[in-house]
């Protein structure tokens, strides 16, 4: 514990060189006394403030016009006061219940973060105690052995993180583990979690990704049930396949199980922003209490040997059709791919430039496969003119799978083959519950589950 | 005593957070239910207010409603901090002279009893110090904060809290006062004198709920406790000192078991079920036959302490009783009430014997609950209760009640449950933005009351009303049209009042919208098309049903029909009656009501009609002098 000597400083320089946490005292000429402890520089910040966290406990910036006069003073640290009812983190965790272990994999993310007074924004937590501290509940159904593989950001997660992960998920299951949640920021969720199921085709329990759309620094976060929720179905739940475990709805009650392969990110910012594309959720929870629901086709968790698949290709491209998109611009974006997914308009749409180039690109032994930017629906090459053009220049129609996990998987077949015909019959056709003959006739479900 | 003051004001300007309204809903559209947990703070540690809040396990039910969105629902970040409601901040610091923060932190303050959906308020240091002036004494600011509103409470039950979204988020400024009252009487001058500062902005709420003060107050060897949310101006002293007097009342009582001696045992609470199978208590049978249990703990040496007092209502019983509520039971019944509620005095002497508790000299307290787990959690809140009891008055957080009394809250948070809002970035005031306010800085309260007085001629309480109003722009409008003083200041603060609250629908808001509304009716009654009597019927027809003037008029029966003229009826009538009203003077009022009425029933109000006799009548009394008068 550093205990700085009284002084007085009188430069805003001199006081951002202070540690952190230093207890001030500030008087602007002819002003208010502000007593409180020094906050770390944001690094955007005017240079003349000096940001104080006062005895109330709010934070203000205060700018030090000449003649100010700034007492350092004497005692601890701020934040490591020692007051009572302090209670620090850490320490032991608390005993759990007696149902079968399972393994949490951590990547960093909202499900475990805390303020930046650096950047200002959220910054995930580092330590496993930190996590296991915000969950309350978290061993009350068995032991959790909890393994940080990451600190990223998910926007950051990509091919190489997810054959770690699928290698991981792997060992936690010979390593006896019932089921295994994986905690991951949500904006790609959904990619790493098609991209777990394509590595992993035989899998003895179910492989559960939640994040959470509040960070958990917030009393209101869904982080919590969300996690409670996971660990429940990782489990409890007879399921041998990757699914994403989060709010169905608004409210802290209801959870939806989606298919890893279907699920899709489609609100930036509500709870409930997970929605499984063409077909209702695998199943769904009301919390902590309550039976697992599953649908009659999920899979059952497998007696085959587990198998690991992993790598992928980074030749494969995913791109946007909109009205202007210049054959130019689409050339710059494919060069050197050795396959594209175009999120194209409607029924699978492409306007008339991109044809010819679709057709020498085939020729030449590029794959193209035609997705539909509407997410929900199918591809139908036959209704239009435009596309049995498009059908007949060569590109394949992929059903209704969505433009990220045809992406996924594009680029984890590439890996795998290099006979465009193949490739070809394999992304249109189901490997993984990620393309469906039929859908149903009830509307598309405003969120919720089954 | 020591007082300090927090004014809470709500804004009229929109949301701080978002771009819904600030106006409050009937109309809902929809529900959810949430929970909240406590989280750790910046430093790891958790404030232990919200912990106890949150280990109660509630659910929170809340309403969406068209004034409320996503932003609301804790469902989308806050959009930037509104600038009209910033401006309305460094308006009162410039009034007050506080010292600005050049750079505004946005800080949740962890709120875990569900009326936040976050969790927390969103709230800002914008000033510290400055001071104000009431009666000739300077009480010190200490802050000005700038704040969002939470949910209107709709319903409570045992295990769900219902909400509605429209209030959270209209803004709040916050002004907090030194402890440098000395009276509960300065305390109400002290917030009435903010009120008219705040009001002078223009940019305020007006009725009920709109201004809320919480009160800090300590009597000579007391502590500081909060009083949370008092709405009515004129309940403030009672408040203050009904405090002050409960205080000195639970110093009494520790005085005096400090001198017998009393303790409060550490042992776990007993099990006295077995003893009040066959009670006739309601209360205790209920629960039983439940499958519950009655536990019960003894408090030596504080036998009739527990249901005596000085001051009316305030009893060291009733304390524990609101401590024991808080965690999760109806109450609890205590030796000083029993034999009692149904609870005979044999079984009072069973489980006196059961607990040890010595006839007089000891107290006991029992709980009973469904749950064994309460009872006994209530019990253990009890013998905390019990033994602060012998130390000091707790600090803590109190809710008002309507009689002037108070109830334990909550223990008073720390500063732990401050953690910077991340979501928003610290906002800059730049010097600009506050010379701006300055040049437009509206006119000090006190130097506008004195004009209305000098320049008007209003006695200085009507001069207040319309200050407190907000109306003085109309006031002044509306004499700038030439209308008359006492006409236009009946209309403020005799008619309107009296429309608004039995219409139950707010006046045109905004100086400009009232007087357009007002004008039309108060050049019919300067017209002499009807008595100054008849605006408030006039004016709520007009109110209610969106109709001009012409239009109420003939609907309430004042509109003149050819030869009908009521005031000539009513000369009529008291030419007719001279007799009757030398015998009787202003008692004549009745009989003659009748004569009146029975030649314009139909086409004219009653109460058009008994003003206006009313008023002729006094006048003909009035010029007939006081001898000829009977009984004057």
């Amino acid at each position: 514990m550093t205990e700085p000597v009284p002084s007085s400083p009188d430069q805003p320089s001199q006081i951002q060189a202070l540690p952190p946490g230093t207890s001030l005292r500030i008087r602007r000429p002819g002003g208010e006394t502000w007593e409180g402890w020094l906050l770390p520089r944001e690094s955007s910040s005017d240079p003349e403030v000096v940001h104080v966290k006062l005895r109330s406990g709010y934070n203000v910036g205060l700018r030090l016009v000449p003649g100010s006069e700034v007492e350092v003073r004497p005692g601890p640290l701020w934040g490591r006061t020692g007051e009572p009812g302090e209670a620090q983190p850490g320490g032991e965790l608390p005993r759990a219940g007696g149902g079968p272990p399972i393994t949490l994999l951590t990547t960093g993310g909202t499900i475990a973060s805390r303020v930046d007074y650096e950047s200002g924004g959220v910054k995930p937590v580092r330590d496993v105690s930190g996590i296991a501290g915000s969950y309350p509940g978290l061993l009350e159904g068995g032991p959790v052995a909890v393994r940080s593989v990451l600190d990223m950001l998910s926007e950051d997660i990509g091919p190489r993180e997810w054959e770690l992960l699928a290698q991981e998920v792997s060992q936690s299951f010979h390593a006896g583990a019932r089921g295994v949640v994986v905690s991951h920021g949500t904006d790609t969720l959904a990619y790493t979690a098609a991209a777990l199921q394509f590595q992993l085709p035989f899998l003895p329990g179910p492989v559960v990704l939640v994040g959470a759309q509040r960070s958990i620094d917030r009393p209101s976060s869904d982080g919590v049930s969300n996690l409670l929720g996971a660990t429940r179905v990782a489990r409890e739940a007879d399921l041998g396949e990757v699914v994403v475990v989060m709010h169905a709805g608004l409210g802290d009650g209801p959870l939806a199980i989606h298919r890893a392969t279907r699920v899709r990110k489609m609100h930036a910012t509500r709870r409930d922003a997970f929605r499984s594309l063409n077909e209702s959720p695998l199943g769904g929870l009301e919390g902590t209490s309550g039976p697992i629901r599953l649908r009659p086709d999920a899979k059952p968790r497998s007696s085959e040997p587990m198998e690991i698949r992993t790598g992928f290709s980074p030749d494969a491209a995913l791109a946007w059709v909109h009205p202007g998109l210049s054959l130019a611009r689409l050339e710059r974006y494919t060069q050197g791919v050795r396959g594209v997914v175009l999120a194209a308009t409607g029924m699978g749409h492409v306007p008339v430039p991109l044809l010819e180039w679709i057709q020498r690109s085939v020729r030449e032994g590029m794959f193209v496969g035609v997705t539909t930017q509407c997410l929900e629906g199918m591809v139908d090459p036959y209704v239009y003119v435009r596309g049995r053009e498009l059908q007949r220049s060569g590109a394949t129609f992929l059903g209704d799978l969505s433009p990220e996990t045809a992406y996924v998987k594009l680029s984890w077949l590439l890996h795998r083959t290099s006979d465009p015909e193949l490739l070809s019959r394999r992304m249109a056709e189901n490997l993984a519950g990620e393309i469906s003959p039929r859908r149903e006739v009830h509307e598309i479900p405003e969120s919720g589950a089954p | 005593m020591k007082v300090g003051l927090e004014v809470h004001q709500q804004l009229s300007v929109g949301k701080l957070f978002c771009s819904c309204s600030g106006e409050l809903a009937e109309e809902v559209t929809g529900e959810f239910v949430r929970r909240l947990y406590a989280t750790q703070g910046e430093t790891g540690a958790t404030d232990p207010a919200a912990r106890a809040q949150a280990s109660r396990n509630l659910r929170y039910r809340y309403q969406t409603t068209p004034n409320s969105c996503l932003v609301e629902a804790d469902e989308e970040p806050p959009h930037s901090l509104n600038p009209d409601a910033l401006a309305v901040a460094l308006t009162l610091a410039e009034m007050l002279g506080s010292e600005v923060v050049d750079q505004l932190w946005v800080m949740r303050k962890t709120v875990v009893d569900g009326s936040n959906t976050s969790g927390f308020q969103r709230t800002a240091l914008v000033a510290i110090g400055g001071k104000i002036t009431v009666k000739g004494r300077t009480v010190g600011i200490s802050s000005i904060c700038l704040e969002e509103d939470a949910c209107r409470k709709i319903g409570e039950g045992d295990a769900e809290t219902t909400y509605r979204l429209d209030r959270l988020g209209i803004p709040l400024l916050e002004i907090a006062t030194e402890p440098d009252i000395r009276s509960g009487t300065e305390a109400h001058d002290v917030a009435e004198a903010i009120g008219n500062l705040l009001r002078a902005t223009h940019r305020v709420k007006r009725g009920i709920g709109s201004i809320r003060e919480d009160l800090n107050v300590s009597a000579d060897g007391g502590s500081r406790v909060e009083i949370k949310g008092v709405q009515e101006l004129r309940l403030i002293s009672r408040y203050v000192d009904h405090e002050v007097a409960r205080q000195d009342e639970l110093l009494r009582i520790r005085d005096a078991l400090r001198e017998r001696g009393a303790r409060v045992p550490d042992g776990p609470s007993v099990d006295l079920s077995p003893l009040l199978r066959e009670t006739s208590s309601r209360l205790v049978g209920d629960v039983l036959r439940h499958g519950g249990t009655v536990r019960g703990i003894c408090l030596p040496g504080f036998g009739g302490l527990l249901g005596e007092s000085k001051v009316p209502g305030e009893r060291l019983g009733r304390e524990m009783a609101d401590h024991a509520r808080a965690r999760g039971v109806k109450g609890i019944l205590h030796s000083d009430e029993l034999p009692g509620y149904g609870v005979s005095a044999e079984e009072t002497a069973r489980i006196r014997e059961a607990l040890g508790a010595r006839p007089a000299e000891d107290a006991f307290v029992l709980a009973a609950s469904r749950d064994v787990h309460h009872a006994d959690e209530a019990l253990h809140a009890v013998a905390e209760r019990a033994r602060a009891a012998l130390q000091e008055v707790p600090e803590e957080t109190r809710d008002p009640l309507p009689d002037g009394r108070t109830r334990f809250s909550r223990p008073l948070p720390g500063r732990h449950r401050m953690y910077p809002e991340t979501d928003v970035p610290a906002i800059p005031i730049p010097g600009t933005l506050r010379e701006e306010v300055r040049r437009q800085l509206p006119e000090a309260p006190q130097v506008v009351q004195e004009r209305l007085e000098s320049t008007h001629h209003l006695n200085p309480e009507m001069a207040r009303q319309i200050l407190r109003a907000d109306m003085v722009e109309a006031f002044e409008a509306l004499i700038r049209k030439g209308l008359p003083v006492t006409l236009v200041a009946r209309v403020l603060t005799q008619d309107l009042p009296q429309i608004e609250s039995e219409a139950k629908r707010p006046l045109p808001e905004g100086n400009a919208p009232l007087v357009h509304w007002l004008e039309p009716a108060l050049r019919a009654v300067e017209a002499g098309r009807f008595a100054k009597e008849g605006l408030s019927l006039v004016l709520r027809r007009q109110l209610l049903h969106g109709e001009d003037v012409e239009t109420a008029l003939k609907a309430v029966g004042l509109a003149p029909a050819p030869g009908d003229d009521l005031a000539q009826i009513v000369e009529e009538v008291l030419e007719a009656n001279a007799p009757l009203i030398r015998d009787r003077g202003s008692s004549a009022l009745s009989p003659l009501m009748g004569d009146v009425m029975a030649r314009v029933r139909g086409k004219v109000d009653g109460r058009t009609v008994a003003a206006l006799l009313k008023e002729r009548l006094d006048r003909r009394l009035a010029s007939s002098g006081p001898e000829e008068v009977p009984g004057a």
